[in-house]
């Protein structure tokens, strides 16, 4: 156990550095930095933002009902990195596999002493925790924006929503892992791996449709409701276990993939 | 491999794809057409073409690919069938934590012990071809706390059998089935949501054999019960919807209360009662009833005797609301808003919502032994009553007005055993006269089997209840809608038919009030650091990890 632990350790180093090395990284972080700093301003602070807006329903002095800015904005913002997460991660998950394959270093990996699916585990545990590295920022400035809220924010749903959003990362990149397993080329790993993971997004429009038991597979199977669930501050036991079940299933697929891959000479 | 067979393998993928597009096209539509099965059948017929050509090369199960590919493919759907199971099951025995402050997700208290003590399977029939998340969401939320709660969402036009047998006429009807009761809960406009009130106050409605009844006492001028200007068309709709059944009562030809009488409401009198009128109500009374006064300014209902024993003092003074709140709606002084509530079961979860009283008198009481009096409706700081409304200006002169904050309102209740003894002989008519012993009572209750609560309440606990407001303009039509009325006043209605602790109306789950109140610094902080600085920082590191891989 002990060593397996080690290699799993090994390999998320290599990885990690691999990635703060990797000029391709920044840029997709940088990507990721601007485009929310776009939704999060305007949305915030801009004069169409919640803040201006509730405020001048405050100065009309209308007696609406209650609003809680931090946590409808909480809502709205999370909502905002989700849909985007689901485009950019695809391109840090294409590589996890794809490049050992170009570089001819997948059948080291694949017939190494170390177990498949502890290469597996390394390689999402690393990628993951690069993107954890791209979200502090956004959590810096939320933190600033809840800071000033009055009265006093409970951390528990912000804390529950960003890890709603991590185990979202998780999943998508976990599948993106599988994907990039089975080609070498970079590219088509990234768009099939976007392609999948719209298609669990969206699986919900379809199973609004279907009524019975098949709808309700189909509901569950799909990503954006156990996203929400945990966005709005629920935890649900049911969701948590879908969102791990995409973690496993792409760590497994993988290992498997890539223990086919040593007969297929 | 030859690079041709490479590029034809991923077109076996094309199989599983077209197989899966089949099986959804043909679950959607839900009925097999020739399209759906067009696709299985050339997906079926893609893989297997597939496995032959790929299968064929050279003795293709003896090959050890062939044999790690199929373990493979072995492993993958034990996996998934595993991961299946274990959701399956997750599914099952979900477990929810809500950690929304005001719990926004959960539904409250009342809903949730409707639903655990139902009795037989109860099952809500949402006529709603499309159905939103959000009702889902709630159904489904309702289906967590009891076995026997079931929901489906029907589209009329295509069950047409259904729909008939529930008599649908409009898209958006929601209905209860009950054991052999069906029961409209809502017409639903399109867009609007599935209210747990509504649904809530609809399954304790279905559930009574008996509605329990209120009657509004009629000539004296009262606003009629039918829709004009100032009834309360809308009161007595929302009173059915909650499940009792209204109707007018002339006390002048009857004599007596009936005995069916849940509540008797004396609302908006302009005439006094004549005392033959007062004394029956007393009567009742005596005998653990329940009566509601709404009683406007410069009125005299002549209830006198009534309120000499129950301690109630009306004060003809008008409440005048000088915080300017109700300028924003569009209220003058004379239409106080209120804030502020007792601590009553009625009141309970008002917080600090608004109600509205056109038009009010003050309530005062005097102690009387035996009698609990509860303020429900306070007044702001800035009131006081005036003596003097027909002065050119508005304003208070300690002589003659009372400062605020003032009482509009009282729930009162006292136990039927401390009854005063002389009360006045019921009338003459023995048919109608009401029984005068508690054990009497008990024994007609237990034969009639009228409402059960209320019989459990009068064996357990008999109190006579009571509720005066110095206003009745606020539960009229148009009034009745506005902020918490209507919530006040069927609450009123259930704490004095003894039906609180069935249904007291839910309020909707509100969200904390909330703000972000940003300092000029803290926005110039956020704004530069996420437009600028942080991509900035990204993009420089990014060009020095370049030049160094160069």
């Amino acid at each position: 156990m002990r060593v397996i632990i080690a290699n799993i350790i090994a390999i998320f180093r290599k990885e990690l550095q691999g990635y703060f090395a990797s000029p391709l990284a920044y840029i997709v972080a940088v990507i990721f930095w601007l485009i929310a700093g776009f939704f999060f301003v305007p949305s915030l602070l801009g004069p169409e933002g919640i803040i201006q807006s509730v405020a001048q329903r405050d100065q009309l002095g209308i007696p609406g009902p209650p609003i809680d800015v931090a946590y409808e904005f909480l809502r709205f913002f999370l909502g905002v990195l989700g849909s985007l997460v689901l485009f950019l991660l695809p391109i840090l998950s294409m590589g996890l596999y794809a490049e050992e394959r170009k570089r001819g270093t997948l059948e080291l990996l694949a017939t190494s002493p170390l177990t498949n699916w502890s290469v597996a585990v390394g390689k999402l545990l690393g990628v993951v925790t690069f993107f954890t590295f791209m979200l502090l920022p956004l959590i810096f400035y939320q933190a600033i924006a809840f800071s000033a809220a009055d009265p006093p924010i409970k951390l528990a749903v912000p804390l529950v929503a960003h890890f709603g959003l991590i185990l979202l990362a998780a999943a998508i990149l976990s599948l993106g892992m599988f994907i990039s397993s089975l080609t070498d080329s970079t590219i088509l790993s990234a768009i099939m791996t976007f392609a999948l993971c719209l298609f669990l997004w969206l699986i919900e429009l379809v199973a609004n449709v279907v009524s019975g038991g098949v709808g309700a597979v189909l509901n569950h199977i799909s990503l954006l409701q156990h996203y929400n669930n945990l966005v709005q501050g629920i935890i649900d036991t049911s969701s948590i276990v879908m969102l791990a079940s995409y973690i496993i299933l792409g760590v497994c697929l993988t290992a498997i993939s890539i223990e086919a891959l040593r007969f297929q000479r | 491999m030859s690079k041709k067979s490479k590029y034809w393998r991923y077109l076996i993928w094309l199989g599983p794809c077209l197989l899966v597009a089949g099986l959804i096209a043909g679950l959607v539509t839900g009925e097999w057409t020739v399209l759906p099965i067009i696709f299985l059948v050339i997906g079926l017929g893609i893989i297997i073409f597939g496995l032959i050509t790929f299968g064929g090369a050279k003795n293709f199960f003896a090959r050890r690919s062939t044999q790690a590919g199929t373990n493979a493919i072995v492993a993958s759907v034990a996996l998934v069938v595993i991961l299946g199971l274990i959701n399956f099951l997750a599914v099952r025995y979900t477990g929810r934590i809500d950690l929304t402050e005001n719990q926004l997700f959960t539904l409250s208290p009342q809903s949730q012990e409707i639903v655990k003590n139902l009795e037989q399977p109860l099952k809500v029939w949402a006529f709603v071809p499309t159905p939103n998340p959000a009702d889902q969401e709630l159904l489904a939320r309702y289906s967590r706390y009891g076995e026997n709660f079931e929901y489906e969402f029907v589209d009329p036009q295509i069950e047409v059998g259904i729909a008939q047998r529930f008599d649908v006429n409009l898209i958006g009807e929601i209905y209860l089935e009950y054991g052999d009761k069906k029961q409209l809960v809502q017409s639903l406009s399109p867009g609007e949501p599935i209210s747990e009130i509504e649904l809530t106050n609809a399954i304790a409605k279905v559930q009574r054999d008996v509605l329990p009844k209120i009657y509004f006492i009629q000539g004296h001028g009262e606003p009629l019960l039918e829709a004009e200007q100032g009834g309360f068309s809308q009161a007595v709709a929302s009173l059915e919807k909650s499940g009792y059944e209204v109707e007018p009562l002339n006390l002048a030809s009857l004599a007596a209360v009936p005995e069916d009488a849940g509540v008797v409401a004396i609302a908006g009198a302009k005439r006094p009662l004549i005392p033959g009128e007062v004394s029956a109500i007393q009567t009742y009374l005596d005998n653990g009833g329940s009566a509601f006064l709404l009683i406007d300014p410069n009125t005299n209902p002549g209830l006198d005797s009534l309120l000499q024993e129950w301690g109630i003092v009306l004060d003809n003074r008008i409440v005048i609301d000088a915080s300017g709140t109700g300028s924003v709606l569009g209220f003058g002084p004379v239409t106080p808003l209120v804030r502020d509530y007792g601590n009553h079961p009625i009141v309970a979860d008002f917080a600090n919502g608004i109600s509205i009283y056109p038009l009010a008198r003050r309530i005062d009481t005097n102690q009387v032994v035996g009698i609990t009096a509860t303020p429900l409706i306070v007044t702001s700081e800035q009131s006081w009553a005036e003596s003097d409304v027909e002065s050119e200006e508005l304003e208070f002169n300690p002589a003659s007005d009372v400062p605020g904050p003032l009482n509009l309102g009282f729930a009162f209740s006292r136990p039927v055993s401390s009854t005063p003894t002389q009360t006045t002989p019921p009338p003459e008519t023995e048919a109608e006269t009401p029984p005068a012993t508690d054990e009497e009572i008990t024994e007609t209750e237990a034969e009639d089997l009228e409402t059960e609560e209320t019989a459990n309440e009068a064996e357990n606990n008999p109190e006579a209840r009571l509720v005066a407001i110095g206003n009745s303009t606020f539960a009229t039509d148009g009034w009745l809608d506005e902020q918490l009325n209507q919530d006040l006043f069927l609450n009123s209605v259930d704490w004095l038919s003894k039906q609180d602790e069935k249904s007291l109306s839910i309020r909707p789950k509100q969200p904390e009030n909330r703000r972000i109140n940003l300092t000029p610094e803290k926005a110039e902080i956020i704004f530069w650091s996420a437009l600028v600085v942080v991509p900035l920082l990204g993009l420089i590191t990014a060009g020095i990890m370049w030049w160094r891989r160069r």
